[in-house]
């Protein structure tokens, strides 16, 4: 026996903001430039490539410290800085001071290629407690040909190698697609010798340049995507020397990978997140870039505690979900934790806050979505089987 | 020593999965909840005829490796599926009443 018997509700109930019925805004993902210096082609917010000739509009550094004064009465505890390319902003130091002043711990999503030793060390001092780095290729060619910029394969490796060196291990992100799916133990081999923390294996999501790629067929169908999330989990995890996800829908990973011991619980947390765009717009999260009706708001003329507990389409969401879900989200019993996988791709998809998530969709068609993650009509009579060892009724 | 013995909701349906692990959920409510493999164990035999003292002993039978305090996790973990509506015990009523369930 390896561990105690547990029971995991799938629906928690959450910490309220102080003095209102909101849940606690417990993050912020700051979206800090609208500008990259790389142009990936499966970046679900295309944002635009800057250059020393051309620079787009960046978060600034007054607006930072006064989104983070008002979001602290409200419950938060963290913030994610990510992009367009946060390392790129031109006012990252002071980014960084004002986090450490405000005793706020946070995570940051990068390209690597701008992380030198000392913006590392920085990094770290300021609090940053997780940082995820792009990898796409285990070579250069296959990482640039995503990337679209030449040599930052190598350049992106020296930002992981002064990550590690300042005393933080990255995880290292992989986005799945016909041209890197035979690179994956590659990939995990690469990122366990720079001293990588794990490889998270995402999706691409059929947004903006995603579904592009999806469109021209340069993207998995979802019977290869699941077929590979069989391989890493249950082959590749046993021999990899550092932690894999693969970020497929919860109904889709095993219960042991989501309850257990260092699991992912995979609850979504929507419910205590708020967007900010480059131009201090509060918005769901980057989709506010694509769907404008995502966006609630804007930081400096709109209070912070207006927008967040009382916006209609925010209201909604925390009334509706998970029980409004629909189609094949609807009828899922990891509803309670998923809720519905990604909203912002789903109104993206449909302009509808219930539609079903499109991997899952897609999964229900070609007949692969997992029979016993869903309340079949039939359930009740499950009820009365016999019990045996492969299927019981309590 | 417990003489109280659960039994597990009828209405709640069991499914296991290819790791042992299991989802119990009601299917009028769509409620869900993920049980580990010892949990799915000790829910089998909450069927009105074991006490915890009974469920530990089938479980030190068949497990390797069990606790000294299993008995302490599995009454909590019990406490916690009464908690939520997913056992009740058999109660006695006056002569004549028959047998109720409480949960």
């Amino acid at each position: 026996m390896t561990s105690g018997p547990r029971c995991h509700d799938a629906a928690r109930e959450e910490p309220r903001a102080a003095g209102s019925s909101a849940p606690a805004l417990r993050s912020l993902y700051f979206y800090l430039t609208q500008g990259c210096n790389l142009r990936c082609r499966h970046c679900w917010l295309a944002p635009q490539f800057q250059t020393a000739a051309k620079q787009y509009a960046a978060l600034p550094p007054d607006l930072f410290r006064r989104i983070l004064g008002e979001a602290k009465p409200l419950g938060l505890s963290g913030v994610k800085l990510t992009g367009g390319e946060p390392l790129l902003h031109p006012d990252i130091g002071a980014l960084l001071e004002i986090l450490q002043d405000e005793q706020l711990r946070f995570s940051m999503e990068t390209n690597g290629v701008l992380c030198t030793p000392e913006l590392a060390r920085d990094l770290v001092r300021s609090g940053m407690h997780h940082v995820s780095v792009s990898l796409d290729g285990a070579d250069a060619q296959t990482h640039e040909w995503v990337r679209g910029v030449e040599g930052c394969f190598e350049a992106a490796l020296r930002g992981v190698r002064n990550l590690v060196a300042a005393g933080i291990r990255p995880q290292i992100i992989m986005s799945l697609m016909r041209r890197n799916a035979g690179q994956v133990e590659p990939l995990v081999r690469l990122a366990e010798s720079l001293g990588a923390s794990s490889v998270k294996f995402n999706l691409v999501q059929p947004t903006a340049r995603g579904e592009k790629l999806r469109d021209s067929g340069e993207g998995l169908d979802v019977g290869e995507m699941i077929g590979l999330g069989r391989r890493i989990e249950n082959d590749l995890a046993r021999t990899a020397k550092i932690r894999l996800f693969y970020s497929h829908p919860v109904a889709f990973r095993p219960l042991g990978r989501i309850f257990g011991e260092n699991g992912d619980c995979g609850v979504c947390g929507i419910r205590g997140v708020l967007g900010v765009l480059a131009d201090g717009s509060y918005a769901l999260c980057g989709i506010g870039e694509h769907v404008p009706e995502l966006v609630f708001g804007q930081a400096g003329r709109d209070g912070l505690a207006e927008v967040w507990g009382g916006n209609p389409v925010l209201r909604q969401i925390r009334e509706g979900m998970p029980r409004r879900l629909e189609g094949v989200c609807g009828e899922c019993l990891m509803k309670g934790v998923c809720f519905g996988s990604c909203i912002a791709q789903n109104y993206y998809r449909s302009r509808s806050l219930w539609a079903p998530f499109w991997f899952c969709e897609e999964a229900e068609k070609a007949g692969l979505f997992p029979g016993s993650r869903k309340a079949a009509t039939d359930a009740r009579q499950e009820r009365n089987r016999p019990m045996t060892d492969c299927q019981c009724a309590g | 020593m417990d003489v109280k013995k659960p039994i597990a909701n009828p209405l709640i349906v069991l499914r296991e999965e290819f790791d042992d692990w299991a989802i119990l959920f009601d299917p009028d409510t769509g409620n869900a909840f993920g049980l580990n493999p010892t949990g799915v164990f000790i829910w089998k035999l909450l069927d009105g005829r074991h006490n915890p003292d009974d469920i530990v002993n089938r479980l030190r039978e068949e497990a390797d490796n069990v606790p000294e305090d299993a008995g302490e996790h599995a009454r909590r973990f019990i406490a916690s599926l009464e908690q939520q509506g997913l056992v009740g015990y058999e109660i006695e009523q006056g002569p004549g009443a028959g047998t109720g369930v409480r949960g």
